[in-house]
């Protein structure tokens, strides 16, 4: 039976902020429809009106021209409605078996005949008795999506699902979404990435600041008329010119890097060496969990290993901490901006303070040199372009954009030799990551080097001058990146191996 | 003192008796902690437990009313907690250590006129089989009714959480409640309900203390055995089976050690009054080192704040 769903007037107000104003849209089986915006374009709270996360101020859903209420997500899931989410929504600690049989309402013995169905149909080969912390992204999507086959859904909404994949991965999910397209389930398929829109889905609404600003057929658009609609202003291209300097010094060298622990959440690294020259670029491809947590955090010197030598502007800084490493000119930009980079309770200026150096003088006799900061602290803030100039904002309402640029600059006014950074553009608008990749770019002009560990393959090829692809806790070798395609790294990052 | 057969017996009887508030406010509060809430008022409502049992059954001269009405007033107490934490979004260690201090001094202005009566019998079943067996009869015999159900109640938490389907509802919320509202669950009433049963077995635990074990309401009388209760349920890394194996422990070195200072071995005693506390550390540190099992066993929300998004 054909599936028709329609939103209509759909309205959520925030305090301070119009997360959707007066959505209408309408879909109907049989197609892949893509909705496409910016961070804070109102597409996860669109989302999550349709789920029964949350419930809209204004407007109705329609499903079948049947007016539904979808005031809890049991709701949406008597009404056929699917959700996978881009955060997974699954328990770590239970068996997979568990977390598909937690709302199921038939006996386990006819559940598991049904989920092996499941599995045999669409290929998918997930072992059902270990706990989900132990499954790659990948398979915690699959999981995910079992679950709502399970309850044979008329409408699946996925929200940015290739965030964490693989190109193998996402191509293996496309097929899938396709093959739940054509028995009739109705897909919408939430994302910022254009090139996903044109090679998945047949419509594409557009979103921005919490309008639906266009629908088209995806055959009628390109990556940059798509890309100008969602940021709604012509975007200027970035392109890195490689540095081909071979004979350049080697600024930092890492030898017999290993790490072993007993904490499952964590990977252990073996035997990685790696070095960067001047003004190079070094890039760290991988997807997410298989060691650039450990990798970071002992190049930043929150983790010190035994017998490794890490050697920095000809010094052995192996068994130096964070602040020490810093003295030594460099600097580090974690993933987590909350709650790694900065402590989004303080103010924009003491958090610029937590980054302090002996020639720094912020501190005088054990007191705050307010003064000195703030004035450090506006110079960041026009320097770095952060949207705001109010020194004594609280950092938790800045947007994770302005925050990263903030943090960027922190890290970077102090003239650092290396920079290393992880995951510098997670979750950021296209604006935003510009600005960063810019940034990053004019680092390298300047003769200092960069560490990039990043879970983007696109950044990545378009920033680093060479690439290695971290593979459970293993580095393959380093390759420059002219030689380097996404179908390769892919093949790397999945565990494959090239050549 | 001869260390014959049949004395070995009577030891172990009341090694079993001393461990069962252990074991009921621990298997208790376990469940509550599963679920992802930290109750410290665990000292609190022993307590509360232990006046009001005692109090109603010097009142109503019914026993049974008295163990009922003790679980009772566990409950209720446990509730202030549950709507200050999962109502009005408190946080969990103040709101916790708060019950306790109220507890015991509101149990304490009760029992003001219920000092110094005498307590009355608990039946006790099959006293003739526990005479007349040796060594057996004393371990297995004689015992009062809620020591059987506690020494059941590990083995039925560790069937409900591994086998039920509300107990992996009580795991799933523990480990993420995001996740868990989001798949339908009412978090919030899953995890009054767990508050609440917490709080009907520390009632009971209290309830045993004043009515069966030491018959008499004293002032603060259950002395810290709320607190060793919820170390073991951290130290038992949440597994009942272990906690059991704790609370014996607790109560072995607690009585082993007290029989010791009566024979006057040339030990200090604060150290032997500390034994029973380094001991049962020790060993559940020692049968609990697997740190995957910890992980897994672990409720990964414990403590936290669960706030439902509008």
């Amino acid at each position: 039976m054909a599936t028709d769903l329609r939103i209509s007037n759909i309205s959520k107000i925030y305090p301070g902020c119009v997360a959707n104003d007066n959505v209408s849209l309408q879909f109907k089986s049989g197609k892949i429809y893509a909705l496409l915006g910016e961070n804070g374009a109102g597409k996860s709270t669109l989302v999550k009106i349709l789920s029964g996360v949350i419930s809209p101020d204004n407007g109705e859903v329609f499903l079948n021209e049947k007016n539904l209420k979808l005031n809890s997500p049991l709701d949406a899931k008597k009404n056929k409605i699917g959700m996978v989410f881009q955060h997974f929504n699954l328990f770590e600690t239970l068996s997979v078996f568990e977390n598909l049989s937690i709302d199921a309402t038939e006996d386990n013995k006819s559940l598991r005949l049904r989920i092996n169905e499941i599995l045999k149909k669409y290929n998918f080969s997930i072992d059902l008795d270990v706990p989900v912390l132990n499954l790659s992204a990948g398979q915690k999507q699959k999981v995910e999506i079992i679950r709502c086959l399970l309850r044979s859904p008329k409408v699946l909404i996925m929200d940015e699902p290739t965030s964490v994949l693989t190109e193998q991965e996402t191509e293996e999910l496309f097929i899938s979404l396709k093959k739940f397209c054509d028995e009739g389930i109705l897909i919408i398929y939430i994302t910022h990435k254009l090139k996903e829109v044109l090679s998945l889905c047949d419509e594409v609404a557009v979103m921005r600041k919490g309008k639906v600003v266009s629908v088209s057929q995806t055959q009628n658009e390109k990556v940059e008329t798509l890309a100008n609609k969602m940021v709604g202003q012509k975007l200027a291209k970035i392109k890195k010119k490689i540095n081909i300097s071979k004979n350049k010094d080697e600024i930092f060298k890492v030898k017999h890097l290993n790490f072993y622990s007993d904490d499952p959440f964590e990977t252990n690294l073996v035997n990685l060496n790696f070095s960067v020259k001047k003004g190079e670029c070094l890039g760290i491809a991988g997807i997410s969990g298989n060691g650039q947590n450990e990798l970071f955090q002992i190049l930043s010197g929150e983790i010190i290993t035994p017998d490794t030598s890490i050697i920095f502007r000809n010094k052995e800084i192996a068994k130096l901490n964070p602040k020490q490493r810093r003295e030594y000119l460099m600097a580090f930009s974690p993933e987590d901006r909350i709650s790694q980079a900065a402590v989004p309770e303080l103010k924009i200026y003491e958090n610029v303070a937590l980054n302090n150096f002996k020639s720094s003088n912020f501190f005088e006799k054990g007191l705050v040199n307010e003064r000195k900061i703030k004035e450090h602290s506006k110079k960041i803030l026009s320097d770095f372009s952060v949207n705001t100039d109010n020194v004594e904002l609280k950092s938790q309402f800045l947007s994770g954009g302005n925050l990263q640029k903030l943090i960027l600059g922190r890290e970077l006014i102090t003239a650092p030799e290396l920079l290393i950074c992880y995951n510098p553009t997670w979750g950021l608008d296209v604006g935003a990551i510009n600005y960063i990749h810019e940034t990053l770019i004019k680092i390298n002009d300047q003769e200092k080097s960069t560490i990039l560990i990043s879970t983007d393959t696109e950044e990545l090829l378009k920033l680093s001058d060479r690439i290695a692809v971290i593979y459970k806790g293993k580095l393959s070798k380093i390759m420059p990146s002219e030689e380097v395609t996404p179908e390769k790294l892919g093949v790397l990052m999945g565990g494959g191996s090239i050549d | 003192m001869s260390l014959d057969i049949s004395f070995i017996g009577i030891l172990i009887g009341s090694i079993m008796a001393s461990s069962v508030p252990l074991i009921l406010a621990a298997s208790g509060e376990l469940i509550t902690e599963r679920s992802g809430v930290l109750n410290l008022g665990v000292e609190g409502m022993m307590i509360i437990g232990a006046i009001s049992g005692f109090a109603l059954m010097v009142i109503t001269d019914n026993l049974f009313i008295a163990i009922v009405g003790s679980m009772l007033s566990g409950v209720i107490i446990s509730l202030i907690f549950g709507f200050l934490t999962q109502s009005l979004l408190t946080n969990h260690v103040a709101t916790g250590l708060a019950l306790t201090i109220f507890g015991i001094g509101l149990s304490a202005m009760l029992g003001k006129n219920f000092v110094g009566i005498p307590g009355k019998e608990f039946p006790i079943l099959f006293s003739s089989l526990k005479e007349s067996i040796p060594f057996f009869g004393p371990i297995l015999f004689g015992h009062s009714i809620v020591l059987y159900f506690a020494f059941a109640l590990p083995f039925l938490t560790n069937y409900f959480l591994k086998k039920t389907k509300l107990g992996l509802v009580v795991r799933a919320v523990g480990d993420s409640p995001v996740s868990a509202s989001n798949q339908g669950i009412n978090v919030i009433l899953v995890r009054y309900c767990c508050i609440l049963y917490g709080g009907a077995m520390c009632g009971l635990a209290g309830a045993y203390l004043s009515l069966i074990y030491t018959p008499q309401w004293i002032e603060n009388m259950t002395a810290g055995r709320g607190w060793i209760a919820l170390a073991l349920v951290v130290f038992a890394t949440w597994s009942p089976i272990k906690v059991l194996i704790g609370a014996l422990i607790f109560g072995g070195i607690t009585i082993l050690q007290l029989h010791m200072q009566a024979i006057g071995f040339r030990i200090p005693v604060q150290f032997l009054s500390a034994l029973p506390y380094l001991m049962t550390i020790i060993v559940l540190v020692v049968i609990s080192r697997d740190s995957r099992k910890i992980k897994l066993n672990t409720p990964t929300s414990l403590g936290r704040i669960f706030y439902k998004e509008k």
